[in-house]
């Protein structure tokens, strides 16, 4: 437990404490986890606190056309440009990693299932004809096993237009995005949520935590009378009940008392007009939840799903919806391309709006790590070679940044989740299953 | 069996005197043969079985929760989903706040009369409280509570409200601990000894017919042990088929193995649909079940006349569409589409013609793929990885669809499937995206002909007739009501019942109303494997 501030009210795990000491007394010992206290300029934040490392998914559908993607140069800074379509991402090219030329090496027996599987997960379909079917949680929900446990939120799962997103906890085993913002605003800072130094509790929480604690034993005790995949089943549910449990605890308790952290102003859900989403917009509001989620340290894992795979969404300007247009559009597919380039925009709205909250001597982005990526490369084959993959944050120093890698011996791109995960801390030595299996990390990534 | 046969002289479709179906070989269907179906799953309630089961539980006047988990759907509909699917976090933290809010407005001052036959004491008053909970907690679990468990519910009652000072809010917090059991969010149908129990039975039969929870004449007719006997189910089956609710629960079915609910946002290009406004969606998801509700309840027609049937139901905005008179100013009427006019049948309806159809035109492979899969059961493999699908764009050599789709059925990698669906779909093609009636696309005149497995058709008018007459339709019909009903596709076990429950629905002149009935009353609807 614990906030990871020093001298804060609430006890601090050893880890922390730990690294708390020695970041106080600016030791000169060089140990791997100690980078992780130190921003890019080396300054230690001894002063302020340590704060935590936050990780997050953010999902296109359909893919790209690779021709326009692949950066020109690599390596770090100047020793690399931006492609045509991530010319968006200009101003935040200093907070980003572009890396090219890896695989899935799973078999794409299902399209756009297949990829998004193995792109988020490292591990396949049990079932080719049903794509919830996923052999192994994504990448996202194994974050939150680990570092999720803190914070009133294990994980928050968000998208735009109606998304269904893919964040899986195993087979069948769906977290559906909140696609109203309305709804999330109400459900993080609604009236169960409390600014630094409010300290009125409701005094109903103690009530609801011993009626779920007889929910739990109800549902325990069921669990001998059915068969093993209801008992996963009911295991999944029992999680639920405990998360829910802890967070009711915890509101009990006085909230964290972070700097950056303030109640936003409540949003609005946009509807469609003529037929099209408001995708960009829908994006940024949803941004500024995240964000400040993450900032009052509510959550410390989030997904956000921009589209889904196979979306045939109306972009602004395309004549079609963009599955369609993956597969129909002739040529070298202009309104594709413009798509994906649309895609990036909004990424970069939701880079820039993590960059946008001082934390530290540094931003809230720098504290992340955030995974851009696709279900496919080229949505017309639904090719899953050469995957479009972007991290934007440090992970605390831990990630280079400004930085493009290029992969030349079509690597396993589970070595870049396996990557991501050493870089927030999380003690796996292994990532994925079968052909999308690895055993080290794509090290090249590490700063 | 045979008491069926006059009644098939009787019904045979009555409406459609110009085009009959075509007339069948009925083979006996002889005894109802055993099953071995696969162990049984826990089914979790799906959001409209939520809502409809606390409606009936609390007042229909409630308002009911906005946000549930979503349904996930599983070989075509949402109720097999909901015996595989886990609830996530967000799901268990959404079951909650339901509850608490369902529990604050059934116990407010304007409710709370109709549920508490008493008046409390004081914060605390166990009597009043089992009072109230016992026929409560009978009704949402679908059982007769343990005392023990209405124990716990009357102490919960009583700690909370002492806590809070409030009876009323020490019972918010005990019907809030009542909606989030898993007696209530999940239906045990676990049987023992190969069969379910007459209690286990209710729920099935109940949210089968009705897609809500047991009422008390049901629940009474299980605990005395009437269901056991096989007349004592046909009266509550029959009554249950009587009741109005049978049309709430055919809608849904109708919903989940249609997909309606899509409807509700459909998405359409207005540059290239000038037609196109925000309620026709809806507006075609309420002709589609109006249209087969009325098939089924008011006219008890033979089901496969489902695909050529010109009664319909109309509002302003279909009208238009439809180029018919609305039939009243306000809302739905009845109309029959005319006899000389293009469309008729399920596949002339807006609703099927739009939801399988691209945001700026119509598809061949997507509307094909529907009738293999929805109305006939074929499984449609998807395309393979790394083939570009790309099919040209319109062009003076290739005006039309069928011009454009001619790659698949040239490739060898695609014709093997695309042979089986896009000829469907092209049938179709005398409808857009939107499904507005056209004879031409991009100037040249549009050729709707085809062939649907040995039967030609002219256009989509003869092809429903070849669907109609289709042997796969009415099978299909019949494995998706089971399924709809136990929760999973006929496994291997099930095959000789499925086929047998085809011959029946032949026997009995292809009712809808009355295979249903034939589902409910049979023993594989009540037989369960035991628990792995």
């Amino acid at each position: 437990m614990g906030w990871h501030r020093i001298g804060g009210k609430l006890a601090l795990d050893r880890r922390t404490l730990l690294r708390g000491f020695l970041g106080g007394v600016a030791v000169s010992v060089a140990l791997p986890p100690l980078e992780a206290m130190f921003d890019q300029t080396g300054t230690a934040y001894a002063l302020d606190g340590i704060l935590p490392k936050r990780f997050g998914v953010w999902f296109w559908g359909n893919g790209n056309r690779p021709e326009y993607w692949t950066p020109t140069g690599e390596g770090v800074g100047d020793a690399w440009s931006l492609s045509t379509t991530l010319t968006p991402l200009a101003d935040v090219k200093s907070h980003l990693t572009v890396v090219t030329g890896t695989d899935i090496k799973l078999p794409n027996d299902a399209p756009h299932g297949s990829g998004a599987a193995g792109i988020l997960s490292g591990g396949g379909l049990i079932d080719v004809l049903d794509e919830s079917s996923l052999v192994l949680p994504t990448i996202d929900q194994v974050m939150a096993q680990h570092i999720g446990n803190e914070t009133l939120y294990r994980s928050i799962e968000t998208g735009c237009a109606g998304a269904s997103g893919k964040s899986f906890n195993g087979p069948n085993s769906r977290n559906p995005p909140e696609s109203s913002a309305v709804a999330l605003y109400d459900r993080i800072f609604g009236p169960t949520f409390r600014e630094p130094g409010d300290s009125t509790v409701d005094p109903r929480l103690g009530l609801r935590r011993s009626v779920l604690d007889g929910v739990l034993g109800d549902i325990d005790a069921l669990k001998s009378q059915v068969g093993a995949s209801d008992r996963a089943r009911l295991e999944q549910h029992l999680e639920g009940l405990r998360d829910l449990e802890t967070r009711l605890a915890r509101l009990e308790e006085d909230p964290p008392d972070l700097e950056a952290c303030s109640r936003p102003v409540a949003p609005v859900d946009l509807s469609d007009i003529d037929g099209r989403p408001q995708l960009r917009e829908s994006n940024q509001i949803m941004a500024e939840l995240v964000a400040m989620a993450l900032a009052c340290d509510q959550t410390r894992v989030f997904s956000h799903w921009f589209c889904d795979p196979v979306n045939d969404l109306l972009f602004p300007e395309a004549s079609a919806g963009h599955h369609d247009l993956t597969h129909n559009e002739g040529g070298d597919q202009p309104q594709v391309q413009a798509n994906t380039v649309f895609c990036m925009e909004a990424f970069g709205d939701f880079v820039r709006t993590l960059a946008s909250i001082p934390e530290g001597s540094g931003t809230l982005l720098d504290n992340c790590a955030v995974l851009a990526c696709s279900e496919v490369s080229l949505g017309q084959t639904h090719s899953i070679a050469n995957m479009p993959i972007l991290i934007a944050g440090s992970a605390c120093g831990r990630l280079k940044t400004d930085h493009h890698y290029r992969s030349l011996g079509g690597e396993n791109s589970s070595k870049v989740l396996l990557a991501l995960l050493q870089a927030m801390d999380v003690p796996l030595s292994e990532f994925g299953s079968e052909e999308g299996l690895v055993n080290t990390p794509l090290s090249a990534l590490f700063a | 069996m045979i008491r069926w046969l006059p009644l098939v002289m009787l019904l045979g479709c009555s409406t459609e005197s110009e085009d009959k179906p075509k007339t069948v070989e009925v083979e006996p269907a002889g005894p109802e043969p055993a099953v071995s179906p696969p162990p049984p799953a826990l089914r979790r309630l799906t959001a409209t079985q939520y809502a409809n089961s606390v409606s009936d539980l609390l007042g229909d006047e409630l308002i009911l929760p906005a946000r549930l988990e979503p349904d996930e759907e599983l070989d075509g509909l949402l109720s097999i989903g909901a015996s595989t699917a886990s609830l996530s976090p967000l799901g268990v933290e959404q079951y909650e706040d339901a509850a608490y809010d369902l529990a604050a407005q059934a116990m407010s001052p304007e409710h709370r009369d109709r549920l508490v036959p008493c008046e409390p004491m004081g914060p605390v008053d166990a009597e009043c409280a089992d009072l109230t909970l016992t026929p409560l907690v009978r009704r949402a679990w679908r059982r007769t509570p343990t005392a023990d468990e209405v124990d716990r519910l009357v102490e919960l009652a009583g700690e909370a409200g002492d806590a809070l000072g409030d009876f009323y809010g020490g019972l918010e917090l005990a019907i809030g601990a009542v909606l989030q059991s898993p007696s209530f969010l999940y239906r045990m149908e676990l049987g023992s000894g190969g069969r379910l129990s007459d209690v286990e039975l209710a729920t099935r039969l109940s949210y089968f017919l009705w897609n809500t929870a047991p009422d008390d004449a049901l629940l009474d007719a299980a605990e005395s042990g009437v269901l056991s006997t096989p007349e004592g189910l046909a009266v509550e089956v029959d009554r249950m088929l009587d009741d109005p609710r049978v049309r709430r629960g055919f809608r849904n079915y109708i919903d989940e193995l249609l997909h309606l609910e899509e409807l509700k946002h459909l998405s359409k290009d207005p540059e290239v649909f000038p037609a196109m406004r925000s309620e026709i969606g809806p507006s075609a998801r309420e002709e589609t079940l109006a249209a087969v509700e009325a098939l089924v309840f008011d006219r008890d027609d033979d089901f496969r006349t489902w695909m050529t049937t010109r009664e319909t139901f109309v509002d302003s905005n279909l009208s238009m569409l439809y180029a018919v008179p609305a039939p009243e100013r306000e809302g739905f009427g009845a109309v029959t589409l005319p006899s000389d006019g293009p469309r008729r049948g399920l596949l002339g309806q807006v609703g099927m013609l739009a939801l399988h159809a691209h945001p700026v035109s119509s598809s061949a492979t997507l509307r094909g793929i529907f009738v293999r899969e929805t109305l006939l059961c074929q499984l449609i493999p998807p395309p393979p990885a790394d083939v570009d699908t790309s099919i040209p764009e319109p062009s003076p050599d290739s005006p039309t669809r069928r011009e454009r789709v001619e790659a698949h059925l040239e490739e060898p990698t695609c014709a093997g499937c695309h042979q089986l669906v896009d000829p469907i779909g092209l049938g179709l093609e005398h409808f857009d995206g939107l499904g507005v009636y056209r004879t031409h696309e991009n100037g040249a005149l549009i050729d709707a002909s085809g062939e649907l497995d040995g039967t030609t058709y002219a256009d989509s008018w003869d092809l429903a007739a070849a669907l109609r007459d289709h042997p796969g339709f009415p099978a299909c019909m019949a494995e998706m009501i089971y399924s709809y009903g136990v929760g999973h596709r006929p496994e291997m076990g099930e095959q000789d019942y499925a086929q047998w429950l085809d011959r029946r629905f032949a026997e009995v002149g292809w009712s809808m109303r009355t295979l249903i009935r034939e589902v409910a009353l049979s023993e594989a609807f009540r037989t369960v494997s035991e628990v792995e």
